[in-house]
């Protein structure tokens, strides 16, 4: 985001290793990346060796068919999965760092901090209600005297975001109460809220009508176009994908265009 | 952060979680009102222990000891003694005025006496009530009504009018159980049925035995009835019958007494009957000469301590007033290396009755606590299905940055809420019903014919009825820490959950 500050109350070692990277750098980079599933005694590959660059403040597109492979890609592209053991399992490196290099702490922070994720089935806590669903990704990153010191300001983001995406009224409602637009706008909100470097966006409107589906993506256009986010945005449909800067082809765990 | 929001959402919102917190609570609530009933109980025995006992007792039975009112005097004399007095024991036979005939223990006091050491006026049973508890004048006690000073009164003098005679005479105070004089009644008070006090007199019979263990002739005597006492420990209350010292003294042959030896030769009284015949053949009957006197005796002196005094201090205090005493009166009392010297837990009946219910204690506790330990299974379960049932949440925490930490506090934490509030509850639940138990026992037998703590099986007429916070405090820690130890597994299933798979599960 364009206006992030240089540092933050929970700067990590990692932030230090990144500023001395080279800026011209991919901020997102796959590798040869190869990740192998295992079922019962069958070995099932689903990445063989997938490479991308994302660029700062680009949108790209993974399409891919259904079991290419893409959701694995987003998956650790953003730190939740790890590629095979090396060597030979490729690396994910975030502004030239690898991820395969990270502590478990600070894969934990790298999650907290530098991405934000929204997953196709929003994936919000049906106990909480549409703000404390979005201060989710805050109450995670902070300590609890850090959230309660920073309690008021952290409230008043969520409430602008939550306004952003037309919810200003529904901060109360549980998900349960909520549209399937309203949730994933919900969930945009809460991926958006610890202002990510990257948003990484698996099939967000793989499970909403045509226009419910457009009118989120104008809004995550126009958000674009306000901070120069830069999205990672799994889909198959081309449609979808041709809003991206750039569409990376996925077939069978291998990327053949992008 | 997240955790604490997410364990008060989880509390209010669903059910399971209920379920682990009823099983804490019943767990908690279980153990402390078995541990409160029982310890109570044992509590009430050693509190028992020294009704009708003082703290500590000199006691030398059967021939009893001389003079004891000497050693009083020495005792009293003492700093750590509040005070002291003597006593007569004795097994006897009652004959009551309902026609039954009974073995008791016969105590004999001197009432005043005995009360400065044991508190007896307290367990007098017939007298006014000062403080009328709301059931009494709910109900119908008898003691509401009449005027009991002349009674109550006459069971501190241990003396009363002899129906027969009109004239004052020792009288008799029954343990209010012994016989079936009275009924006792739900409520709590007692009916008289065959009983008229001051009217009535029962009589008792008892065995002199001489200094070699021998028994004399079998002394009967009629006591007019003055009052009853109730300690509530039913063993003292239905075999124990309290007459005056003397009456009791007289009656064994322990009053003090002349001893006298009969003069002549054994030429002209072979025999030794004091009879000789003079010239005529006429039998000559010698008078008794006085030798001696032989002091009245007793077999127990009670002692008292001073308040803060301990009773194991006080008994080694009596030991040392006892060695002097002995010193000067030698072979006359019984030697202070012979003479039991006891606290009133050191007596051994009692000694080895509270042992056993000590030991009966802690094995009811630790089955208890066995079975309490149920509840970490029931909250593990419970959390282990849960923990499956909020796969997709695990996997959307770790997606928002949350650490396997943190996943694991979360559960644990909801372990530890759960634990707190299932034995906070189960901690007010225990106290409710133990506080409320004799009532709700009364109900039972009322309602459901169902009595289970029978007097004269557990000795105390009511139920142990209070919780010692210490008691409570460790239970209900316990209690939480059996809910944190639940959901320890499922916790760690958690934070090791692949978030990957954990978003994917369906």
């Amino acid at each position: 985001m364009s206006d992030r500050p240089a540092t933050t109350p929970t700067e990590t070692g990692l932030h230090a290793a990144q500023r001395r990277t080279d800026a011209d750098a991919p901020m997102l980079r796959a590798i040869d990346v190869r990740k192998t599933y295992r079922l019962g005694r069958v070995n099932v590959p689903v990445l063989r060796g997938a490479s991308m660059d994302v660029q700062r403040g680009e949108w790209v597109a993974i399409l891919g068919a259904s079991g290419s492979g893409k959701s694995t890609l987003l998956h650790l592209l953003g730190g939740l999965d790890r590629p095979d053991a090396p060597p030979g399992g490729g690396e994910i490196r975030f502004e030239g760092t690898g991820l395969r290099d990270m502590s478990r702490r600070a894969l934990d922070q790298y999650r907290r901090r530098r991405v934000g994720f929204i997953f196709q089935f929003y994936h919000l806590l049906p106990e909480l209600n549409v703000m404390e669903n979005t201060l989710l990704s805050a109450m995670a990153a902070h300590s609890m005297g850090a959230y309660a010191a920073n309690r008021g300001g952290l409230r008043a983001r969520a409430e602008s975001l939550l306004g952003a995406f037309g919810l200003a009224e529904r901060l109360r409602h549980r998900p349960a109460e909520l549209s399937g637009g309203e949730r994933q706008r919900v969930a945009i909100a809460r991926a958006l809220m610890n202002e990510p470097d990257v948003l990484l966006a698996d099939e967000p409107t793989g499970n909403l009508d045509r226009k419910t589906g457009d009118a989120i993506l104008d809004r995550v256009a126009a958000l674009r176009g306000e901070t120069g986010q830069t999205i990672v945005m799994v889909t198959h449909d081309e449609e979808v994908a041709r809003r991206a800067d750039r569409v990376v082809r996925l077939e069978d765990g291998v990327v053949v265009r992008g | 952060m997240y955790q604490t929001l997410l364990i008060r959402r989880y509390l209010t919102s669903r059910i399971m979680p209920l379920l682990a917190a009823l099983a804490v609570l019943l767990c908690t609530a279980m153990v402390l009102i078995v541990w409160s009933v029982m310890g109570g109980f044992l509590n009430m025995l050693l509190a028992s222990g020294r009704t009708m006992m003082g703290d500590v007792l000199i006691s030398w039975p059967v021939v009893g000891m001389a003079h004891y009112q000497e050693l009083i005097d020495d005792l009293e004399a003492d700093p750590l003694v509040l005070a002291a007095t003597p006593i007569v024991e004795s097994p006897g036979l009652l004959a009551t005025p309902d026609g039954s005939i009974a073995m008791v223990q016969v105590i004999g006091i001197d009432g005043r006496g005995y009360d400065r050491v044991t508190g007896y006026s307290d367990a007098v049973w017939w007298r006014n009530l000062e403080k009328p508890m709301p059931r009494d004048t709910d109900g119908d006690d008898p003691r509401l009504h009449a005027d009991f000073t002349g009674v109550f009164e006459d069971a501190l003098r241990m003396s009363g009018r002899d129906p027969r005679t009109g004239e004052d005479a020792p009288a008799m105070v029954l343990g209010v159980e012994v016989s079936q004089l009275n009924q006792r009644v739900p409520g709590g008070w007692y009916e008289p049925r065959y009983l008229q006090l001051r009217t009535d007199s029962a009589t008792l019979s008892v065995l002199p035995i001489s200094a070699r263990g021998v028994a004399i002739d079998v002394q009967a005597r009629s006591f007019p009835i003055v009052n009853q006492f109730r300690t509530g420990i039913y063993e003292v209350d239905a075999r124990t019958v309290l007459v005056r010292l003397d009456a009791l003294q007289e009656m064994l042959g322990m009053a003090a007494a002349t001893r006298v030896r009969v003069p002549g030769s054994a030429d002209a009284d072979p025999l030794g009957l004091g009879v000789t015949l003079d010239e005529r053949g006429e039998p000559v009957f010698a008078q008794p000469e006085i030798v001696g006197a032989s002091p009245a005796r007793v077999t127990t002196v009670l002692v008292r301590a001073q308040d803060g005094v301990s009773a194991q201090r006080l008994r080694d205090r009596t030991a040392e007033i006892y060695r002097d005493f002995a010193q000067r009166h030698g072979r006359a009392v019984p030697s202070p290396d012979s003479i039991p010297i006891l606290t009133w837990e050191q007596r051994p009946s009692i000694a080895a009755f509270i042992g056993a219910v000590k030991k009966e204690t802690g094995l009811v506790l630790f089955i208890f606590g066995f079975i309490s330990m149920t509840s970490v299974f029931l909250v593990l379960a419970i959390f282990w299905s849960m923990v499956s049932e909020k796969t997709k949440d695990i996997g959307v925490l770790r997606a928002v940055g949350a650490g396997r930490a943190g996943v694991a506090w979360l559960y644990l934490g909801y372990g530890l809420a759960i634990g707190v509030v299932g034995a906070t509850l189960g901690g007010l639940l225990a106290l409710v019903v133990v506080h409320n138990i004799n009532p709700i026992h009364d109900w039972m037998g009322s309602t459901l014919g169902l009595v289970v703590w029978d007097p004269s099986v557990y000795y105390f007429f009511e139920i142990p009825n209070r919780v010692e916070p210490s008691k409570a405090i460790m239970v209900m820690c316990a209690g939480v820490l059996f809910s944190v130890a639940g959901a320890l597994l499922p916790a760690i299933k958690a934070a090791h959950m692949d978030p990957v798979k954990a978003l994917r599960f369906e």
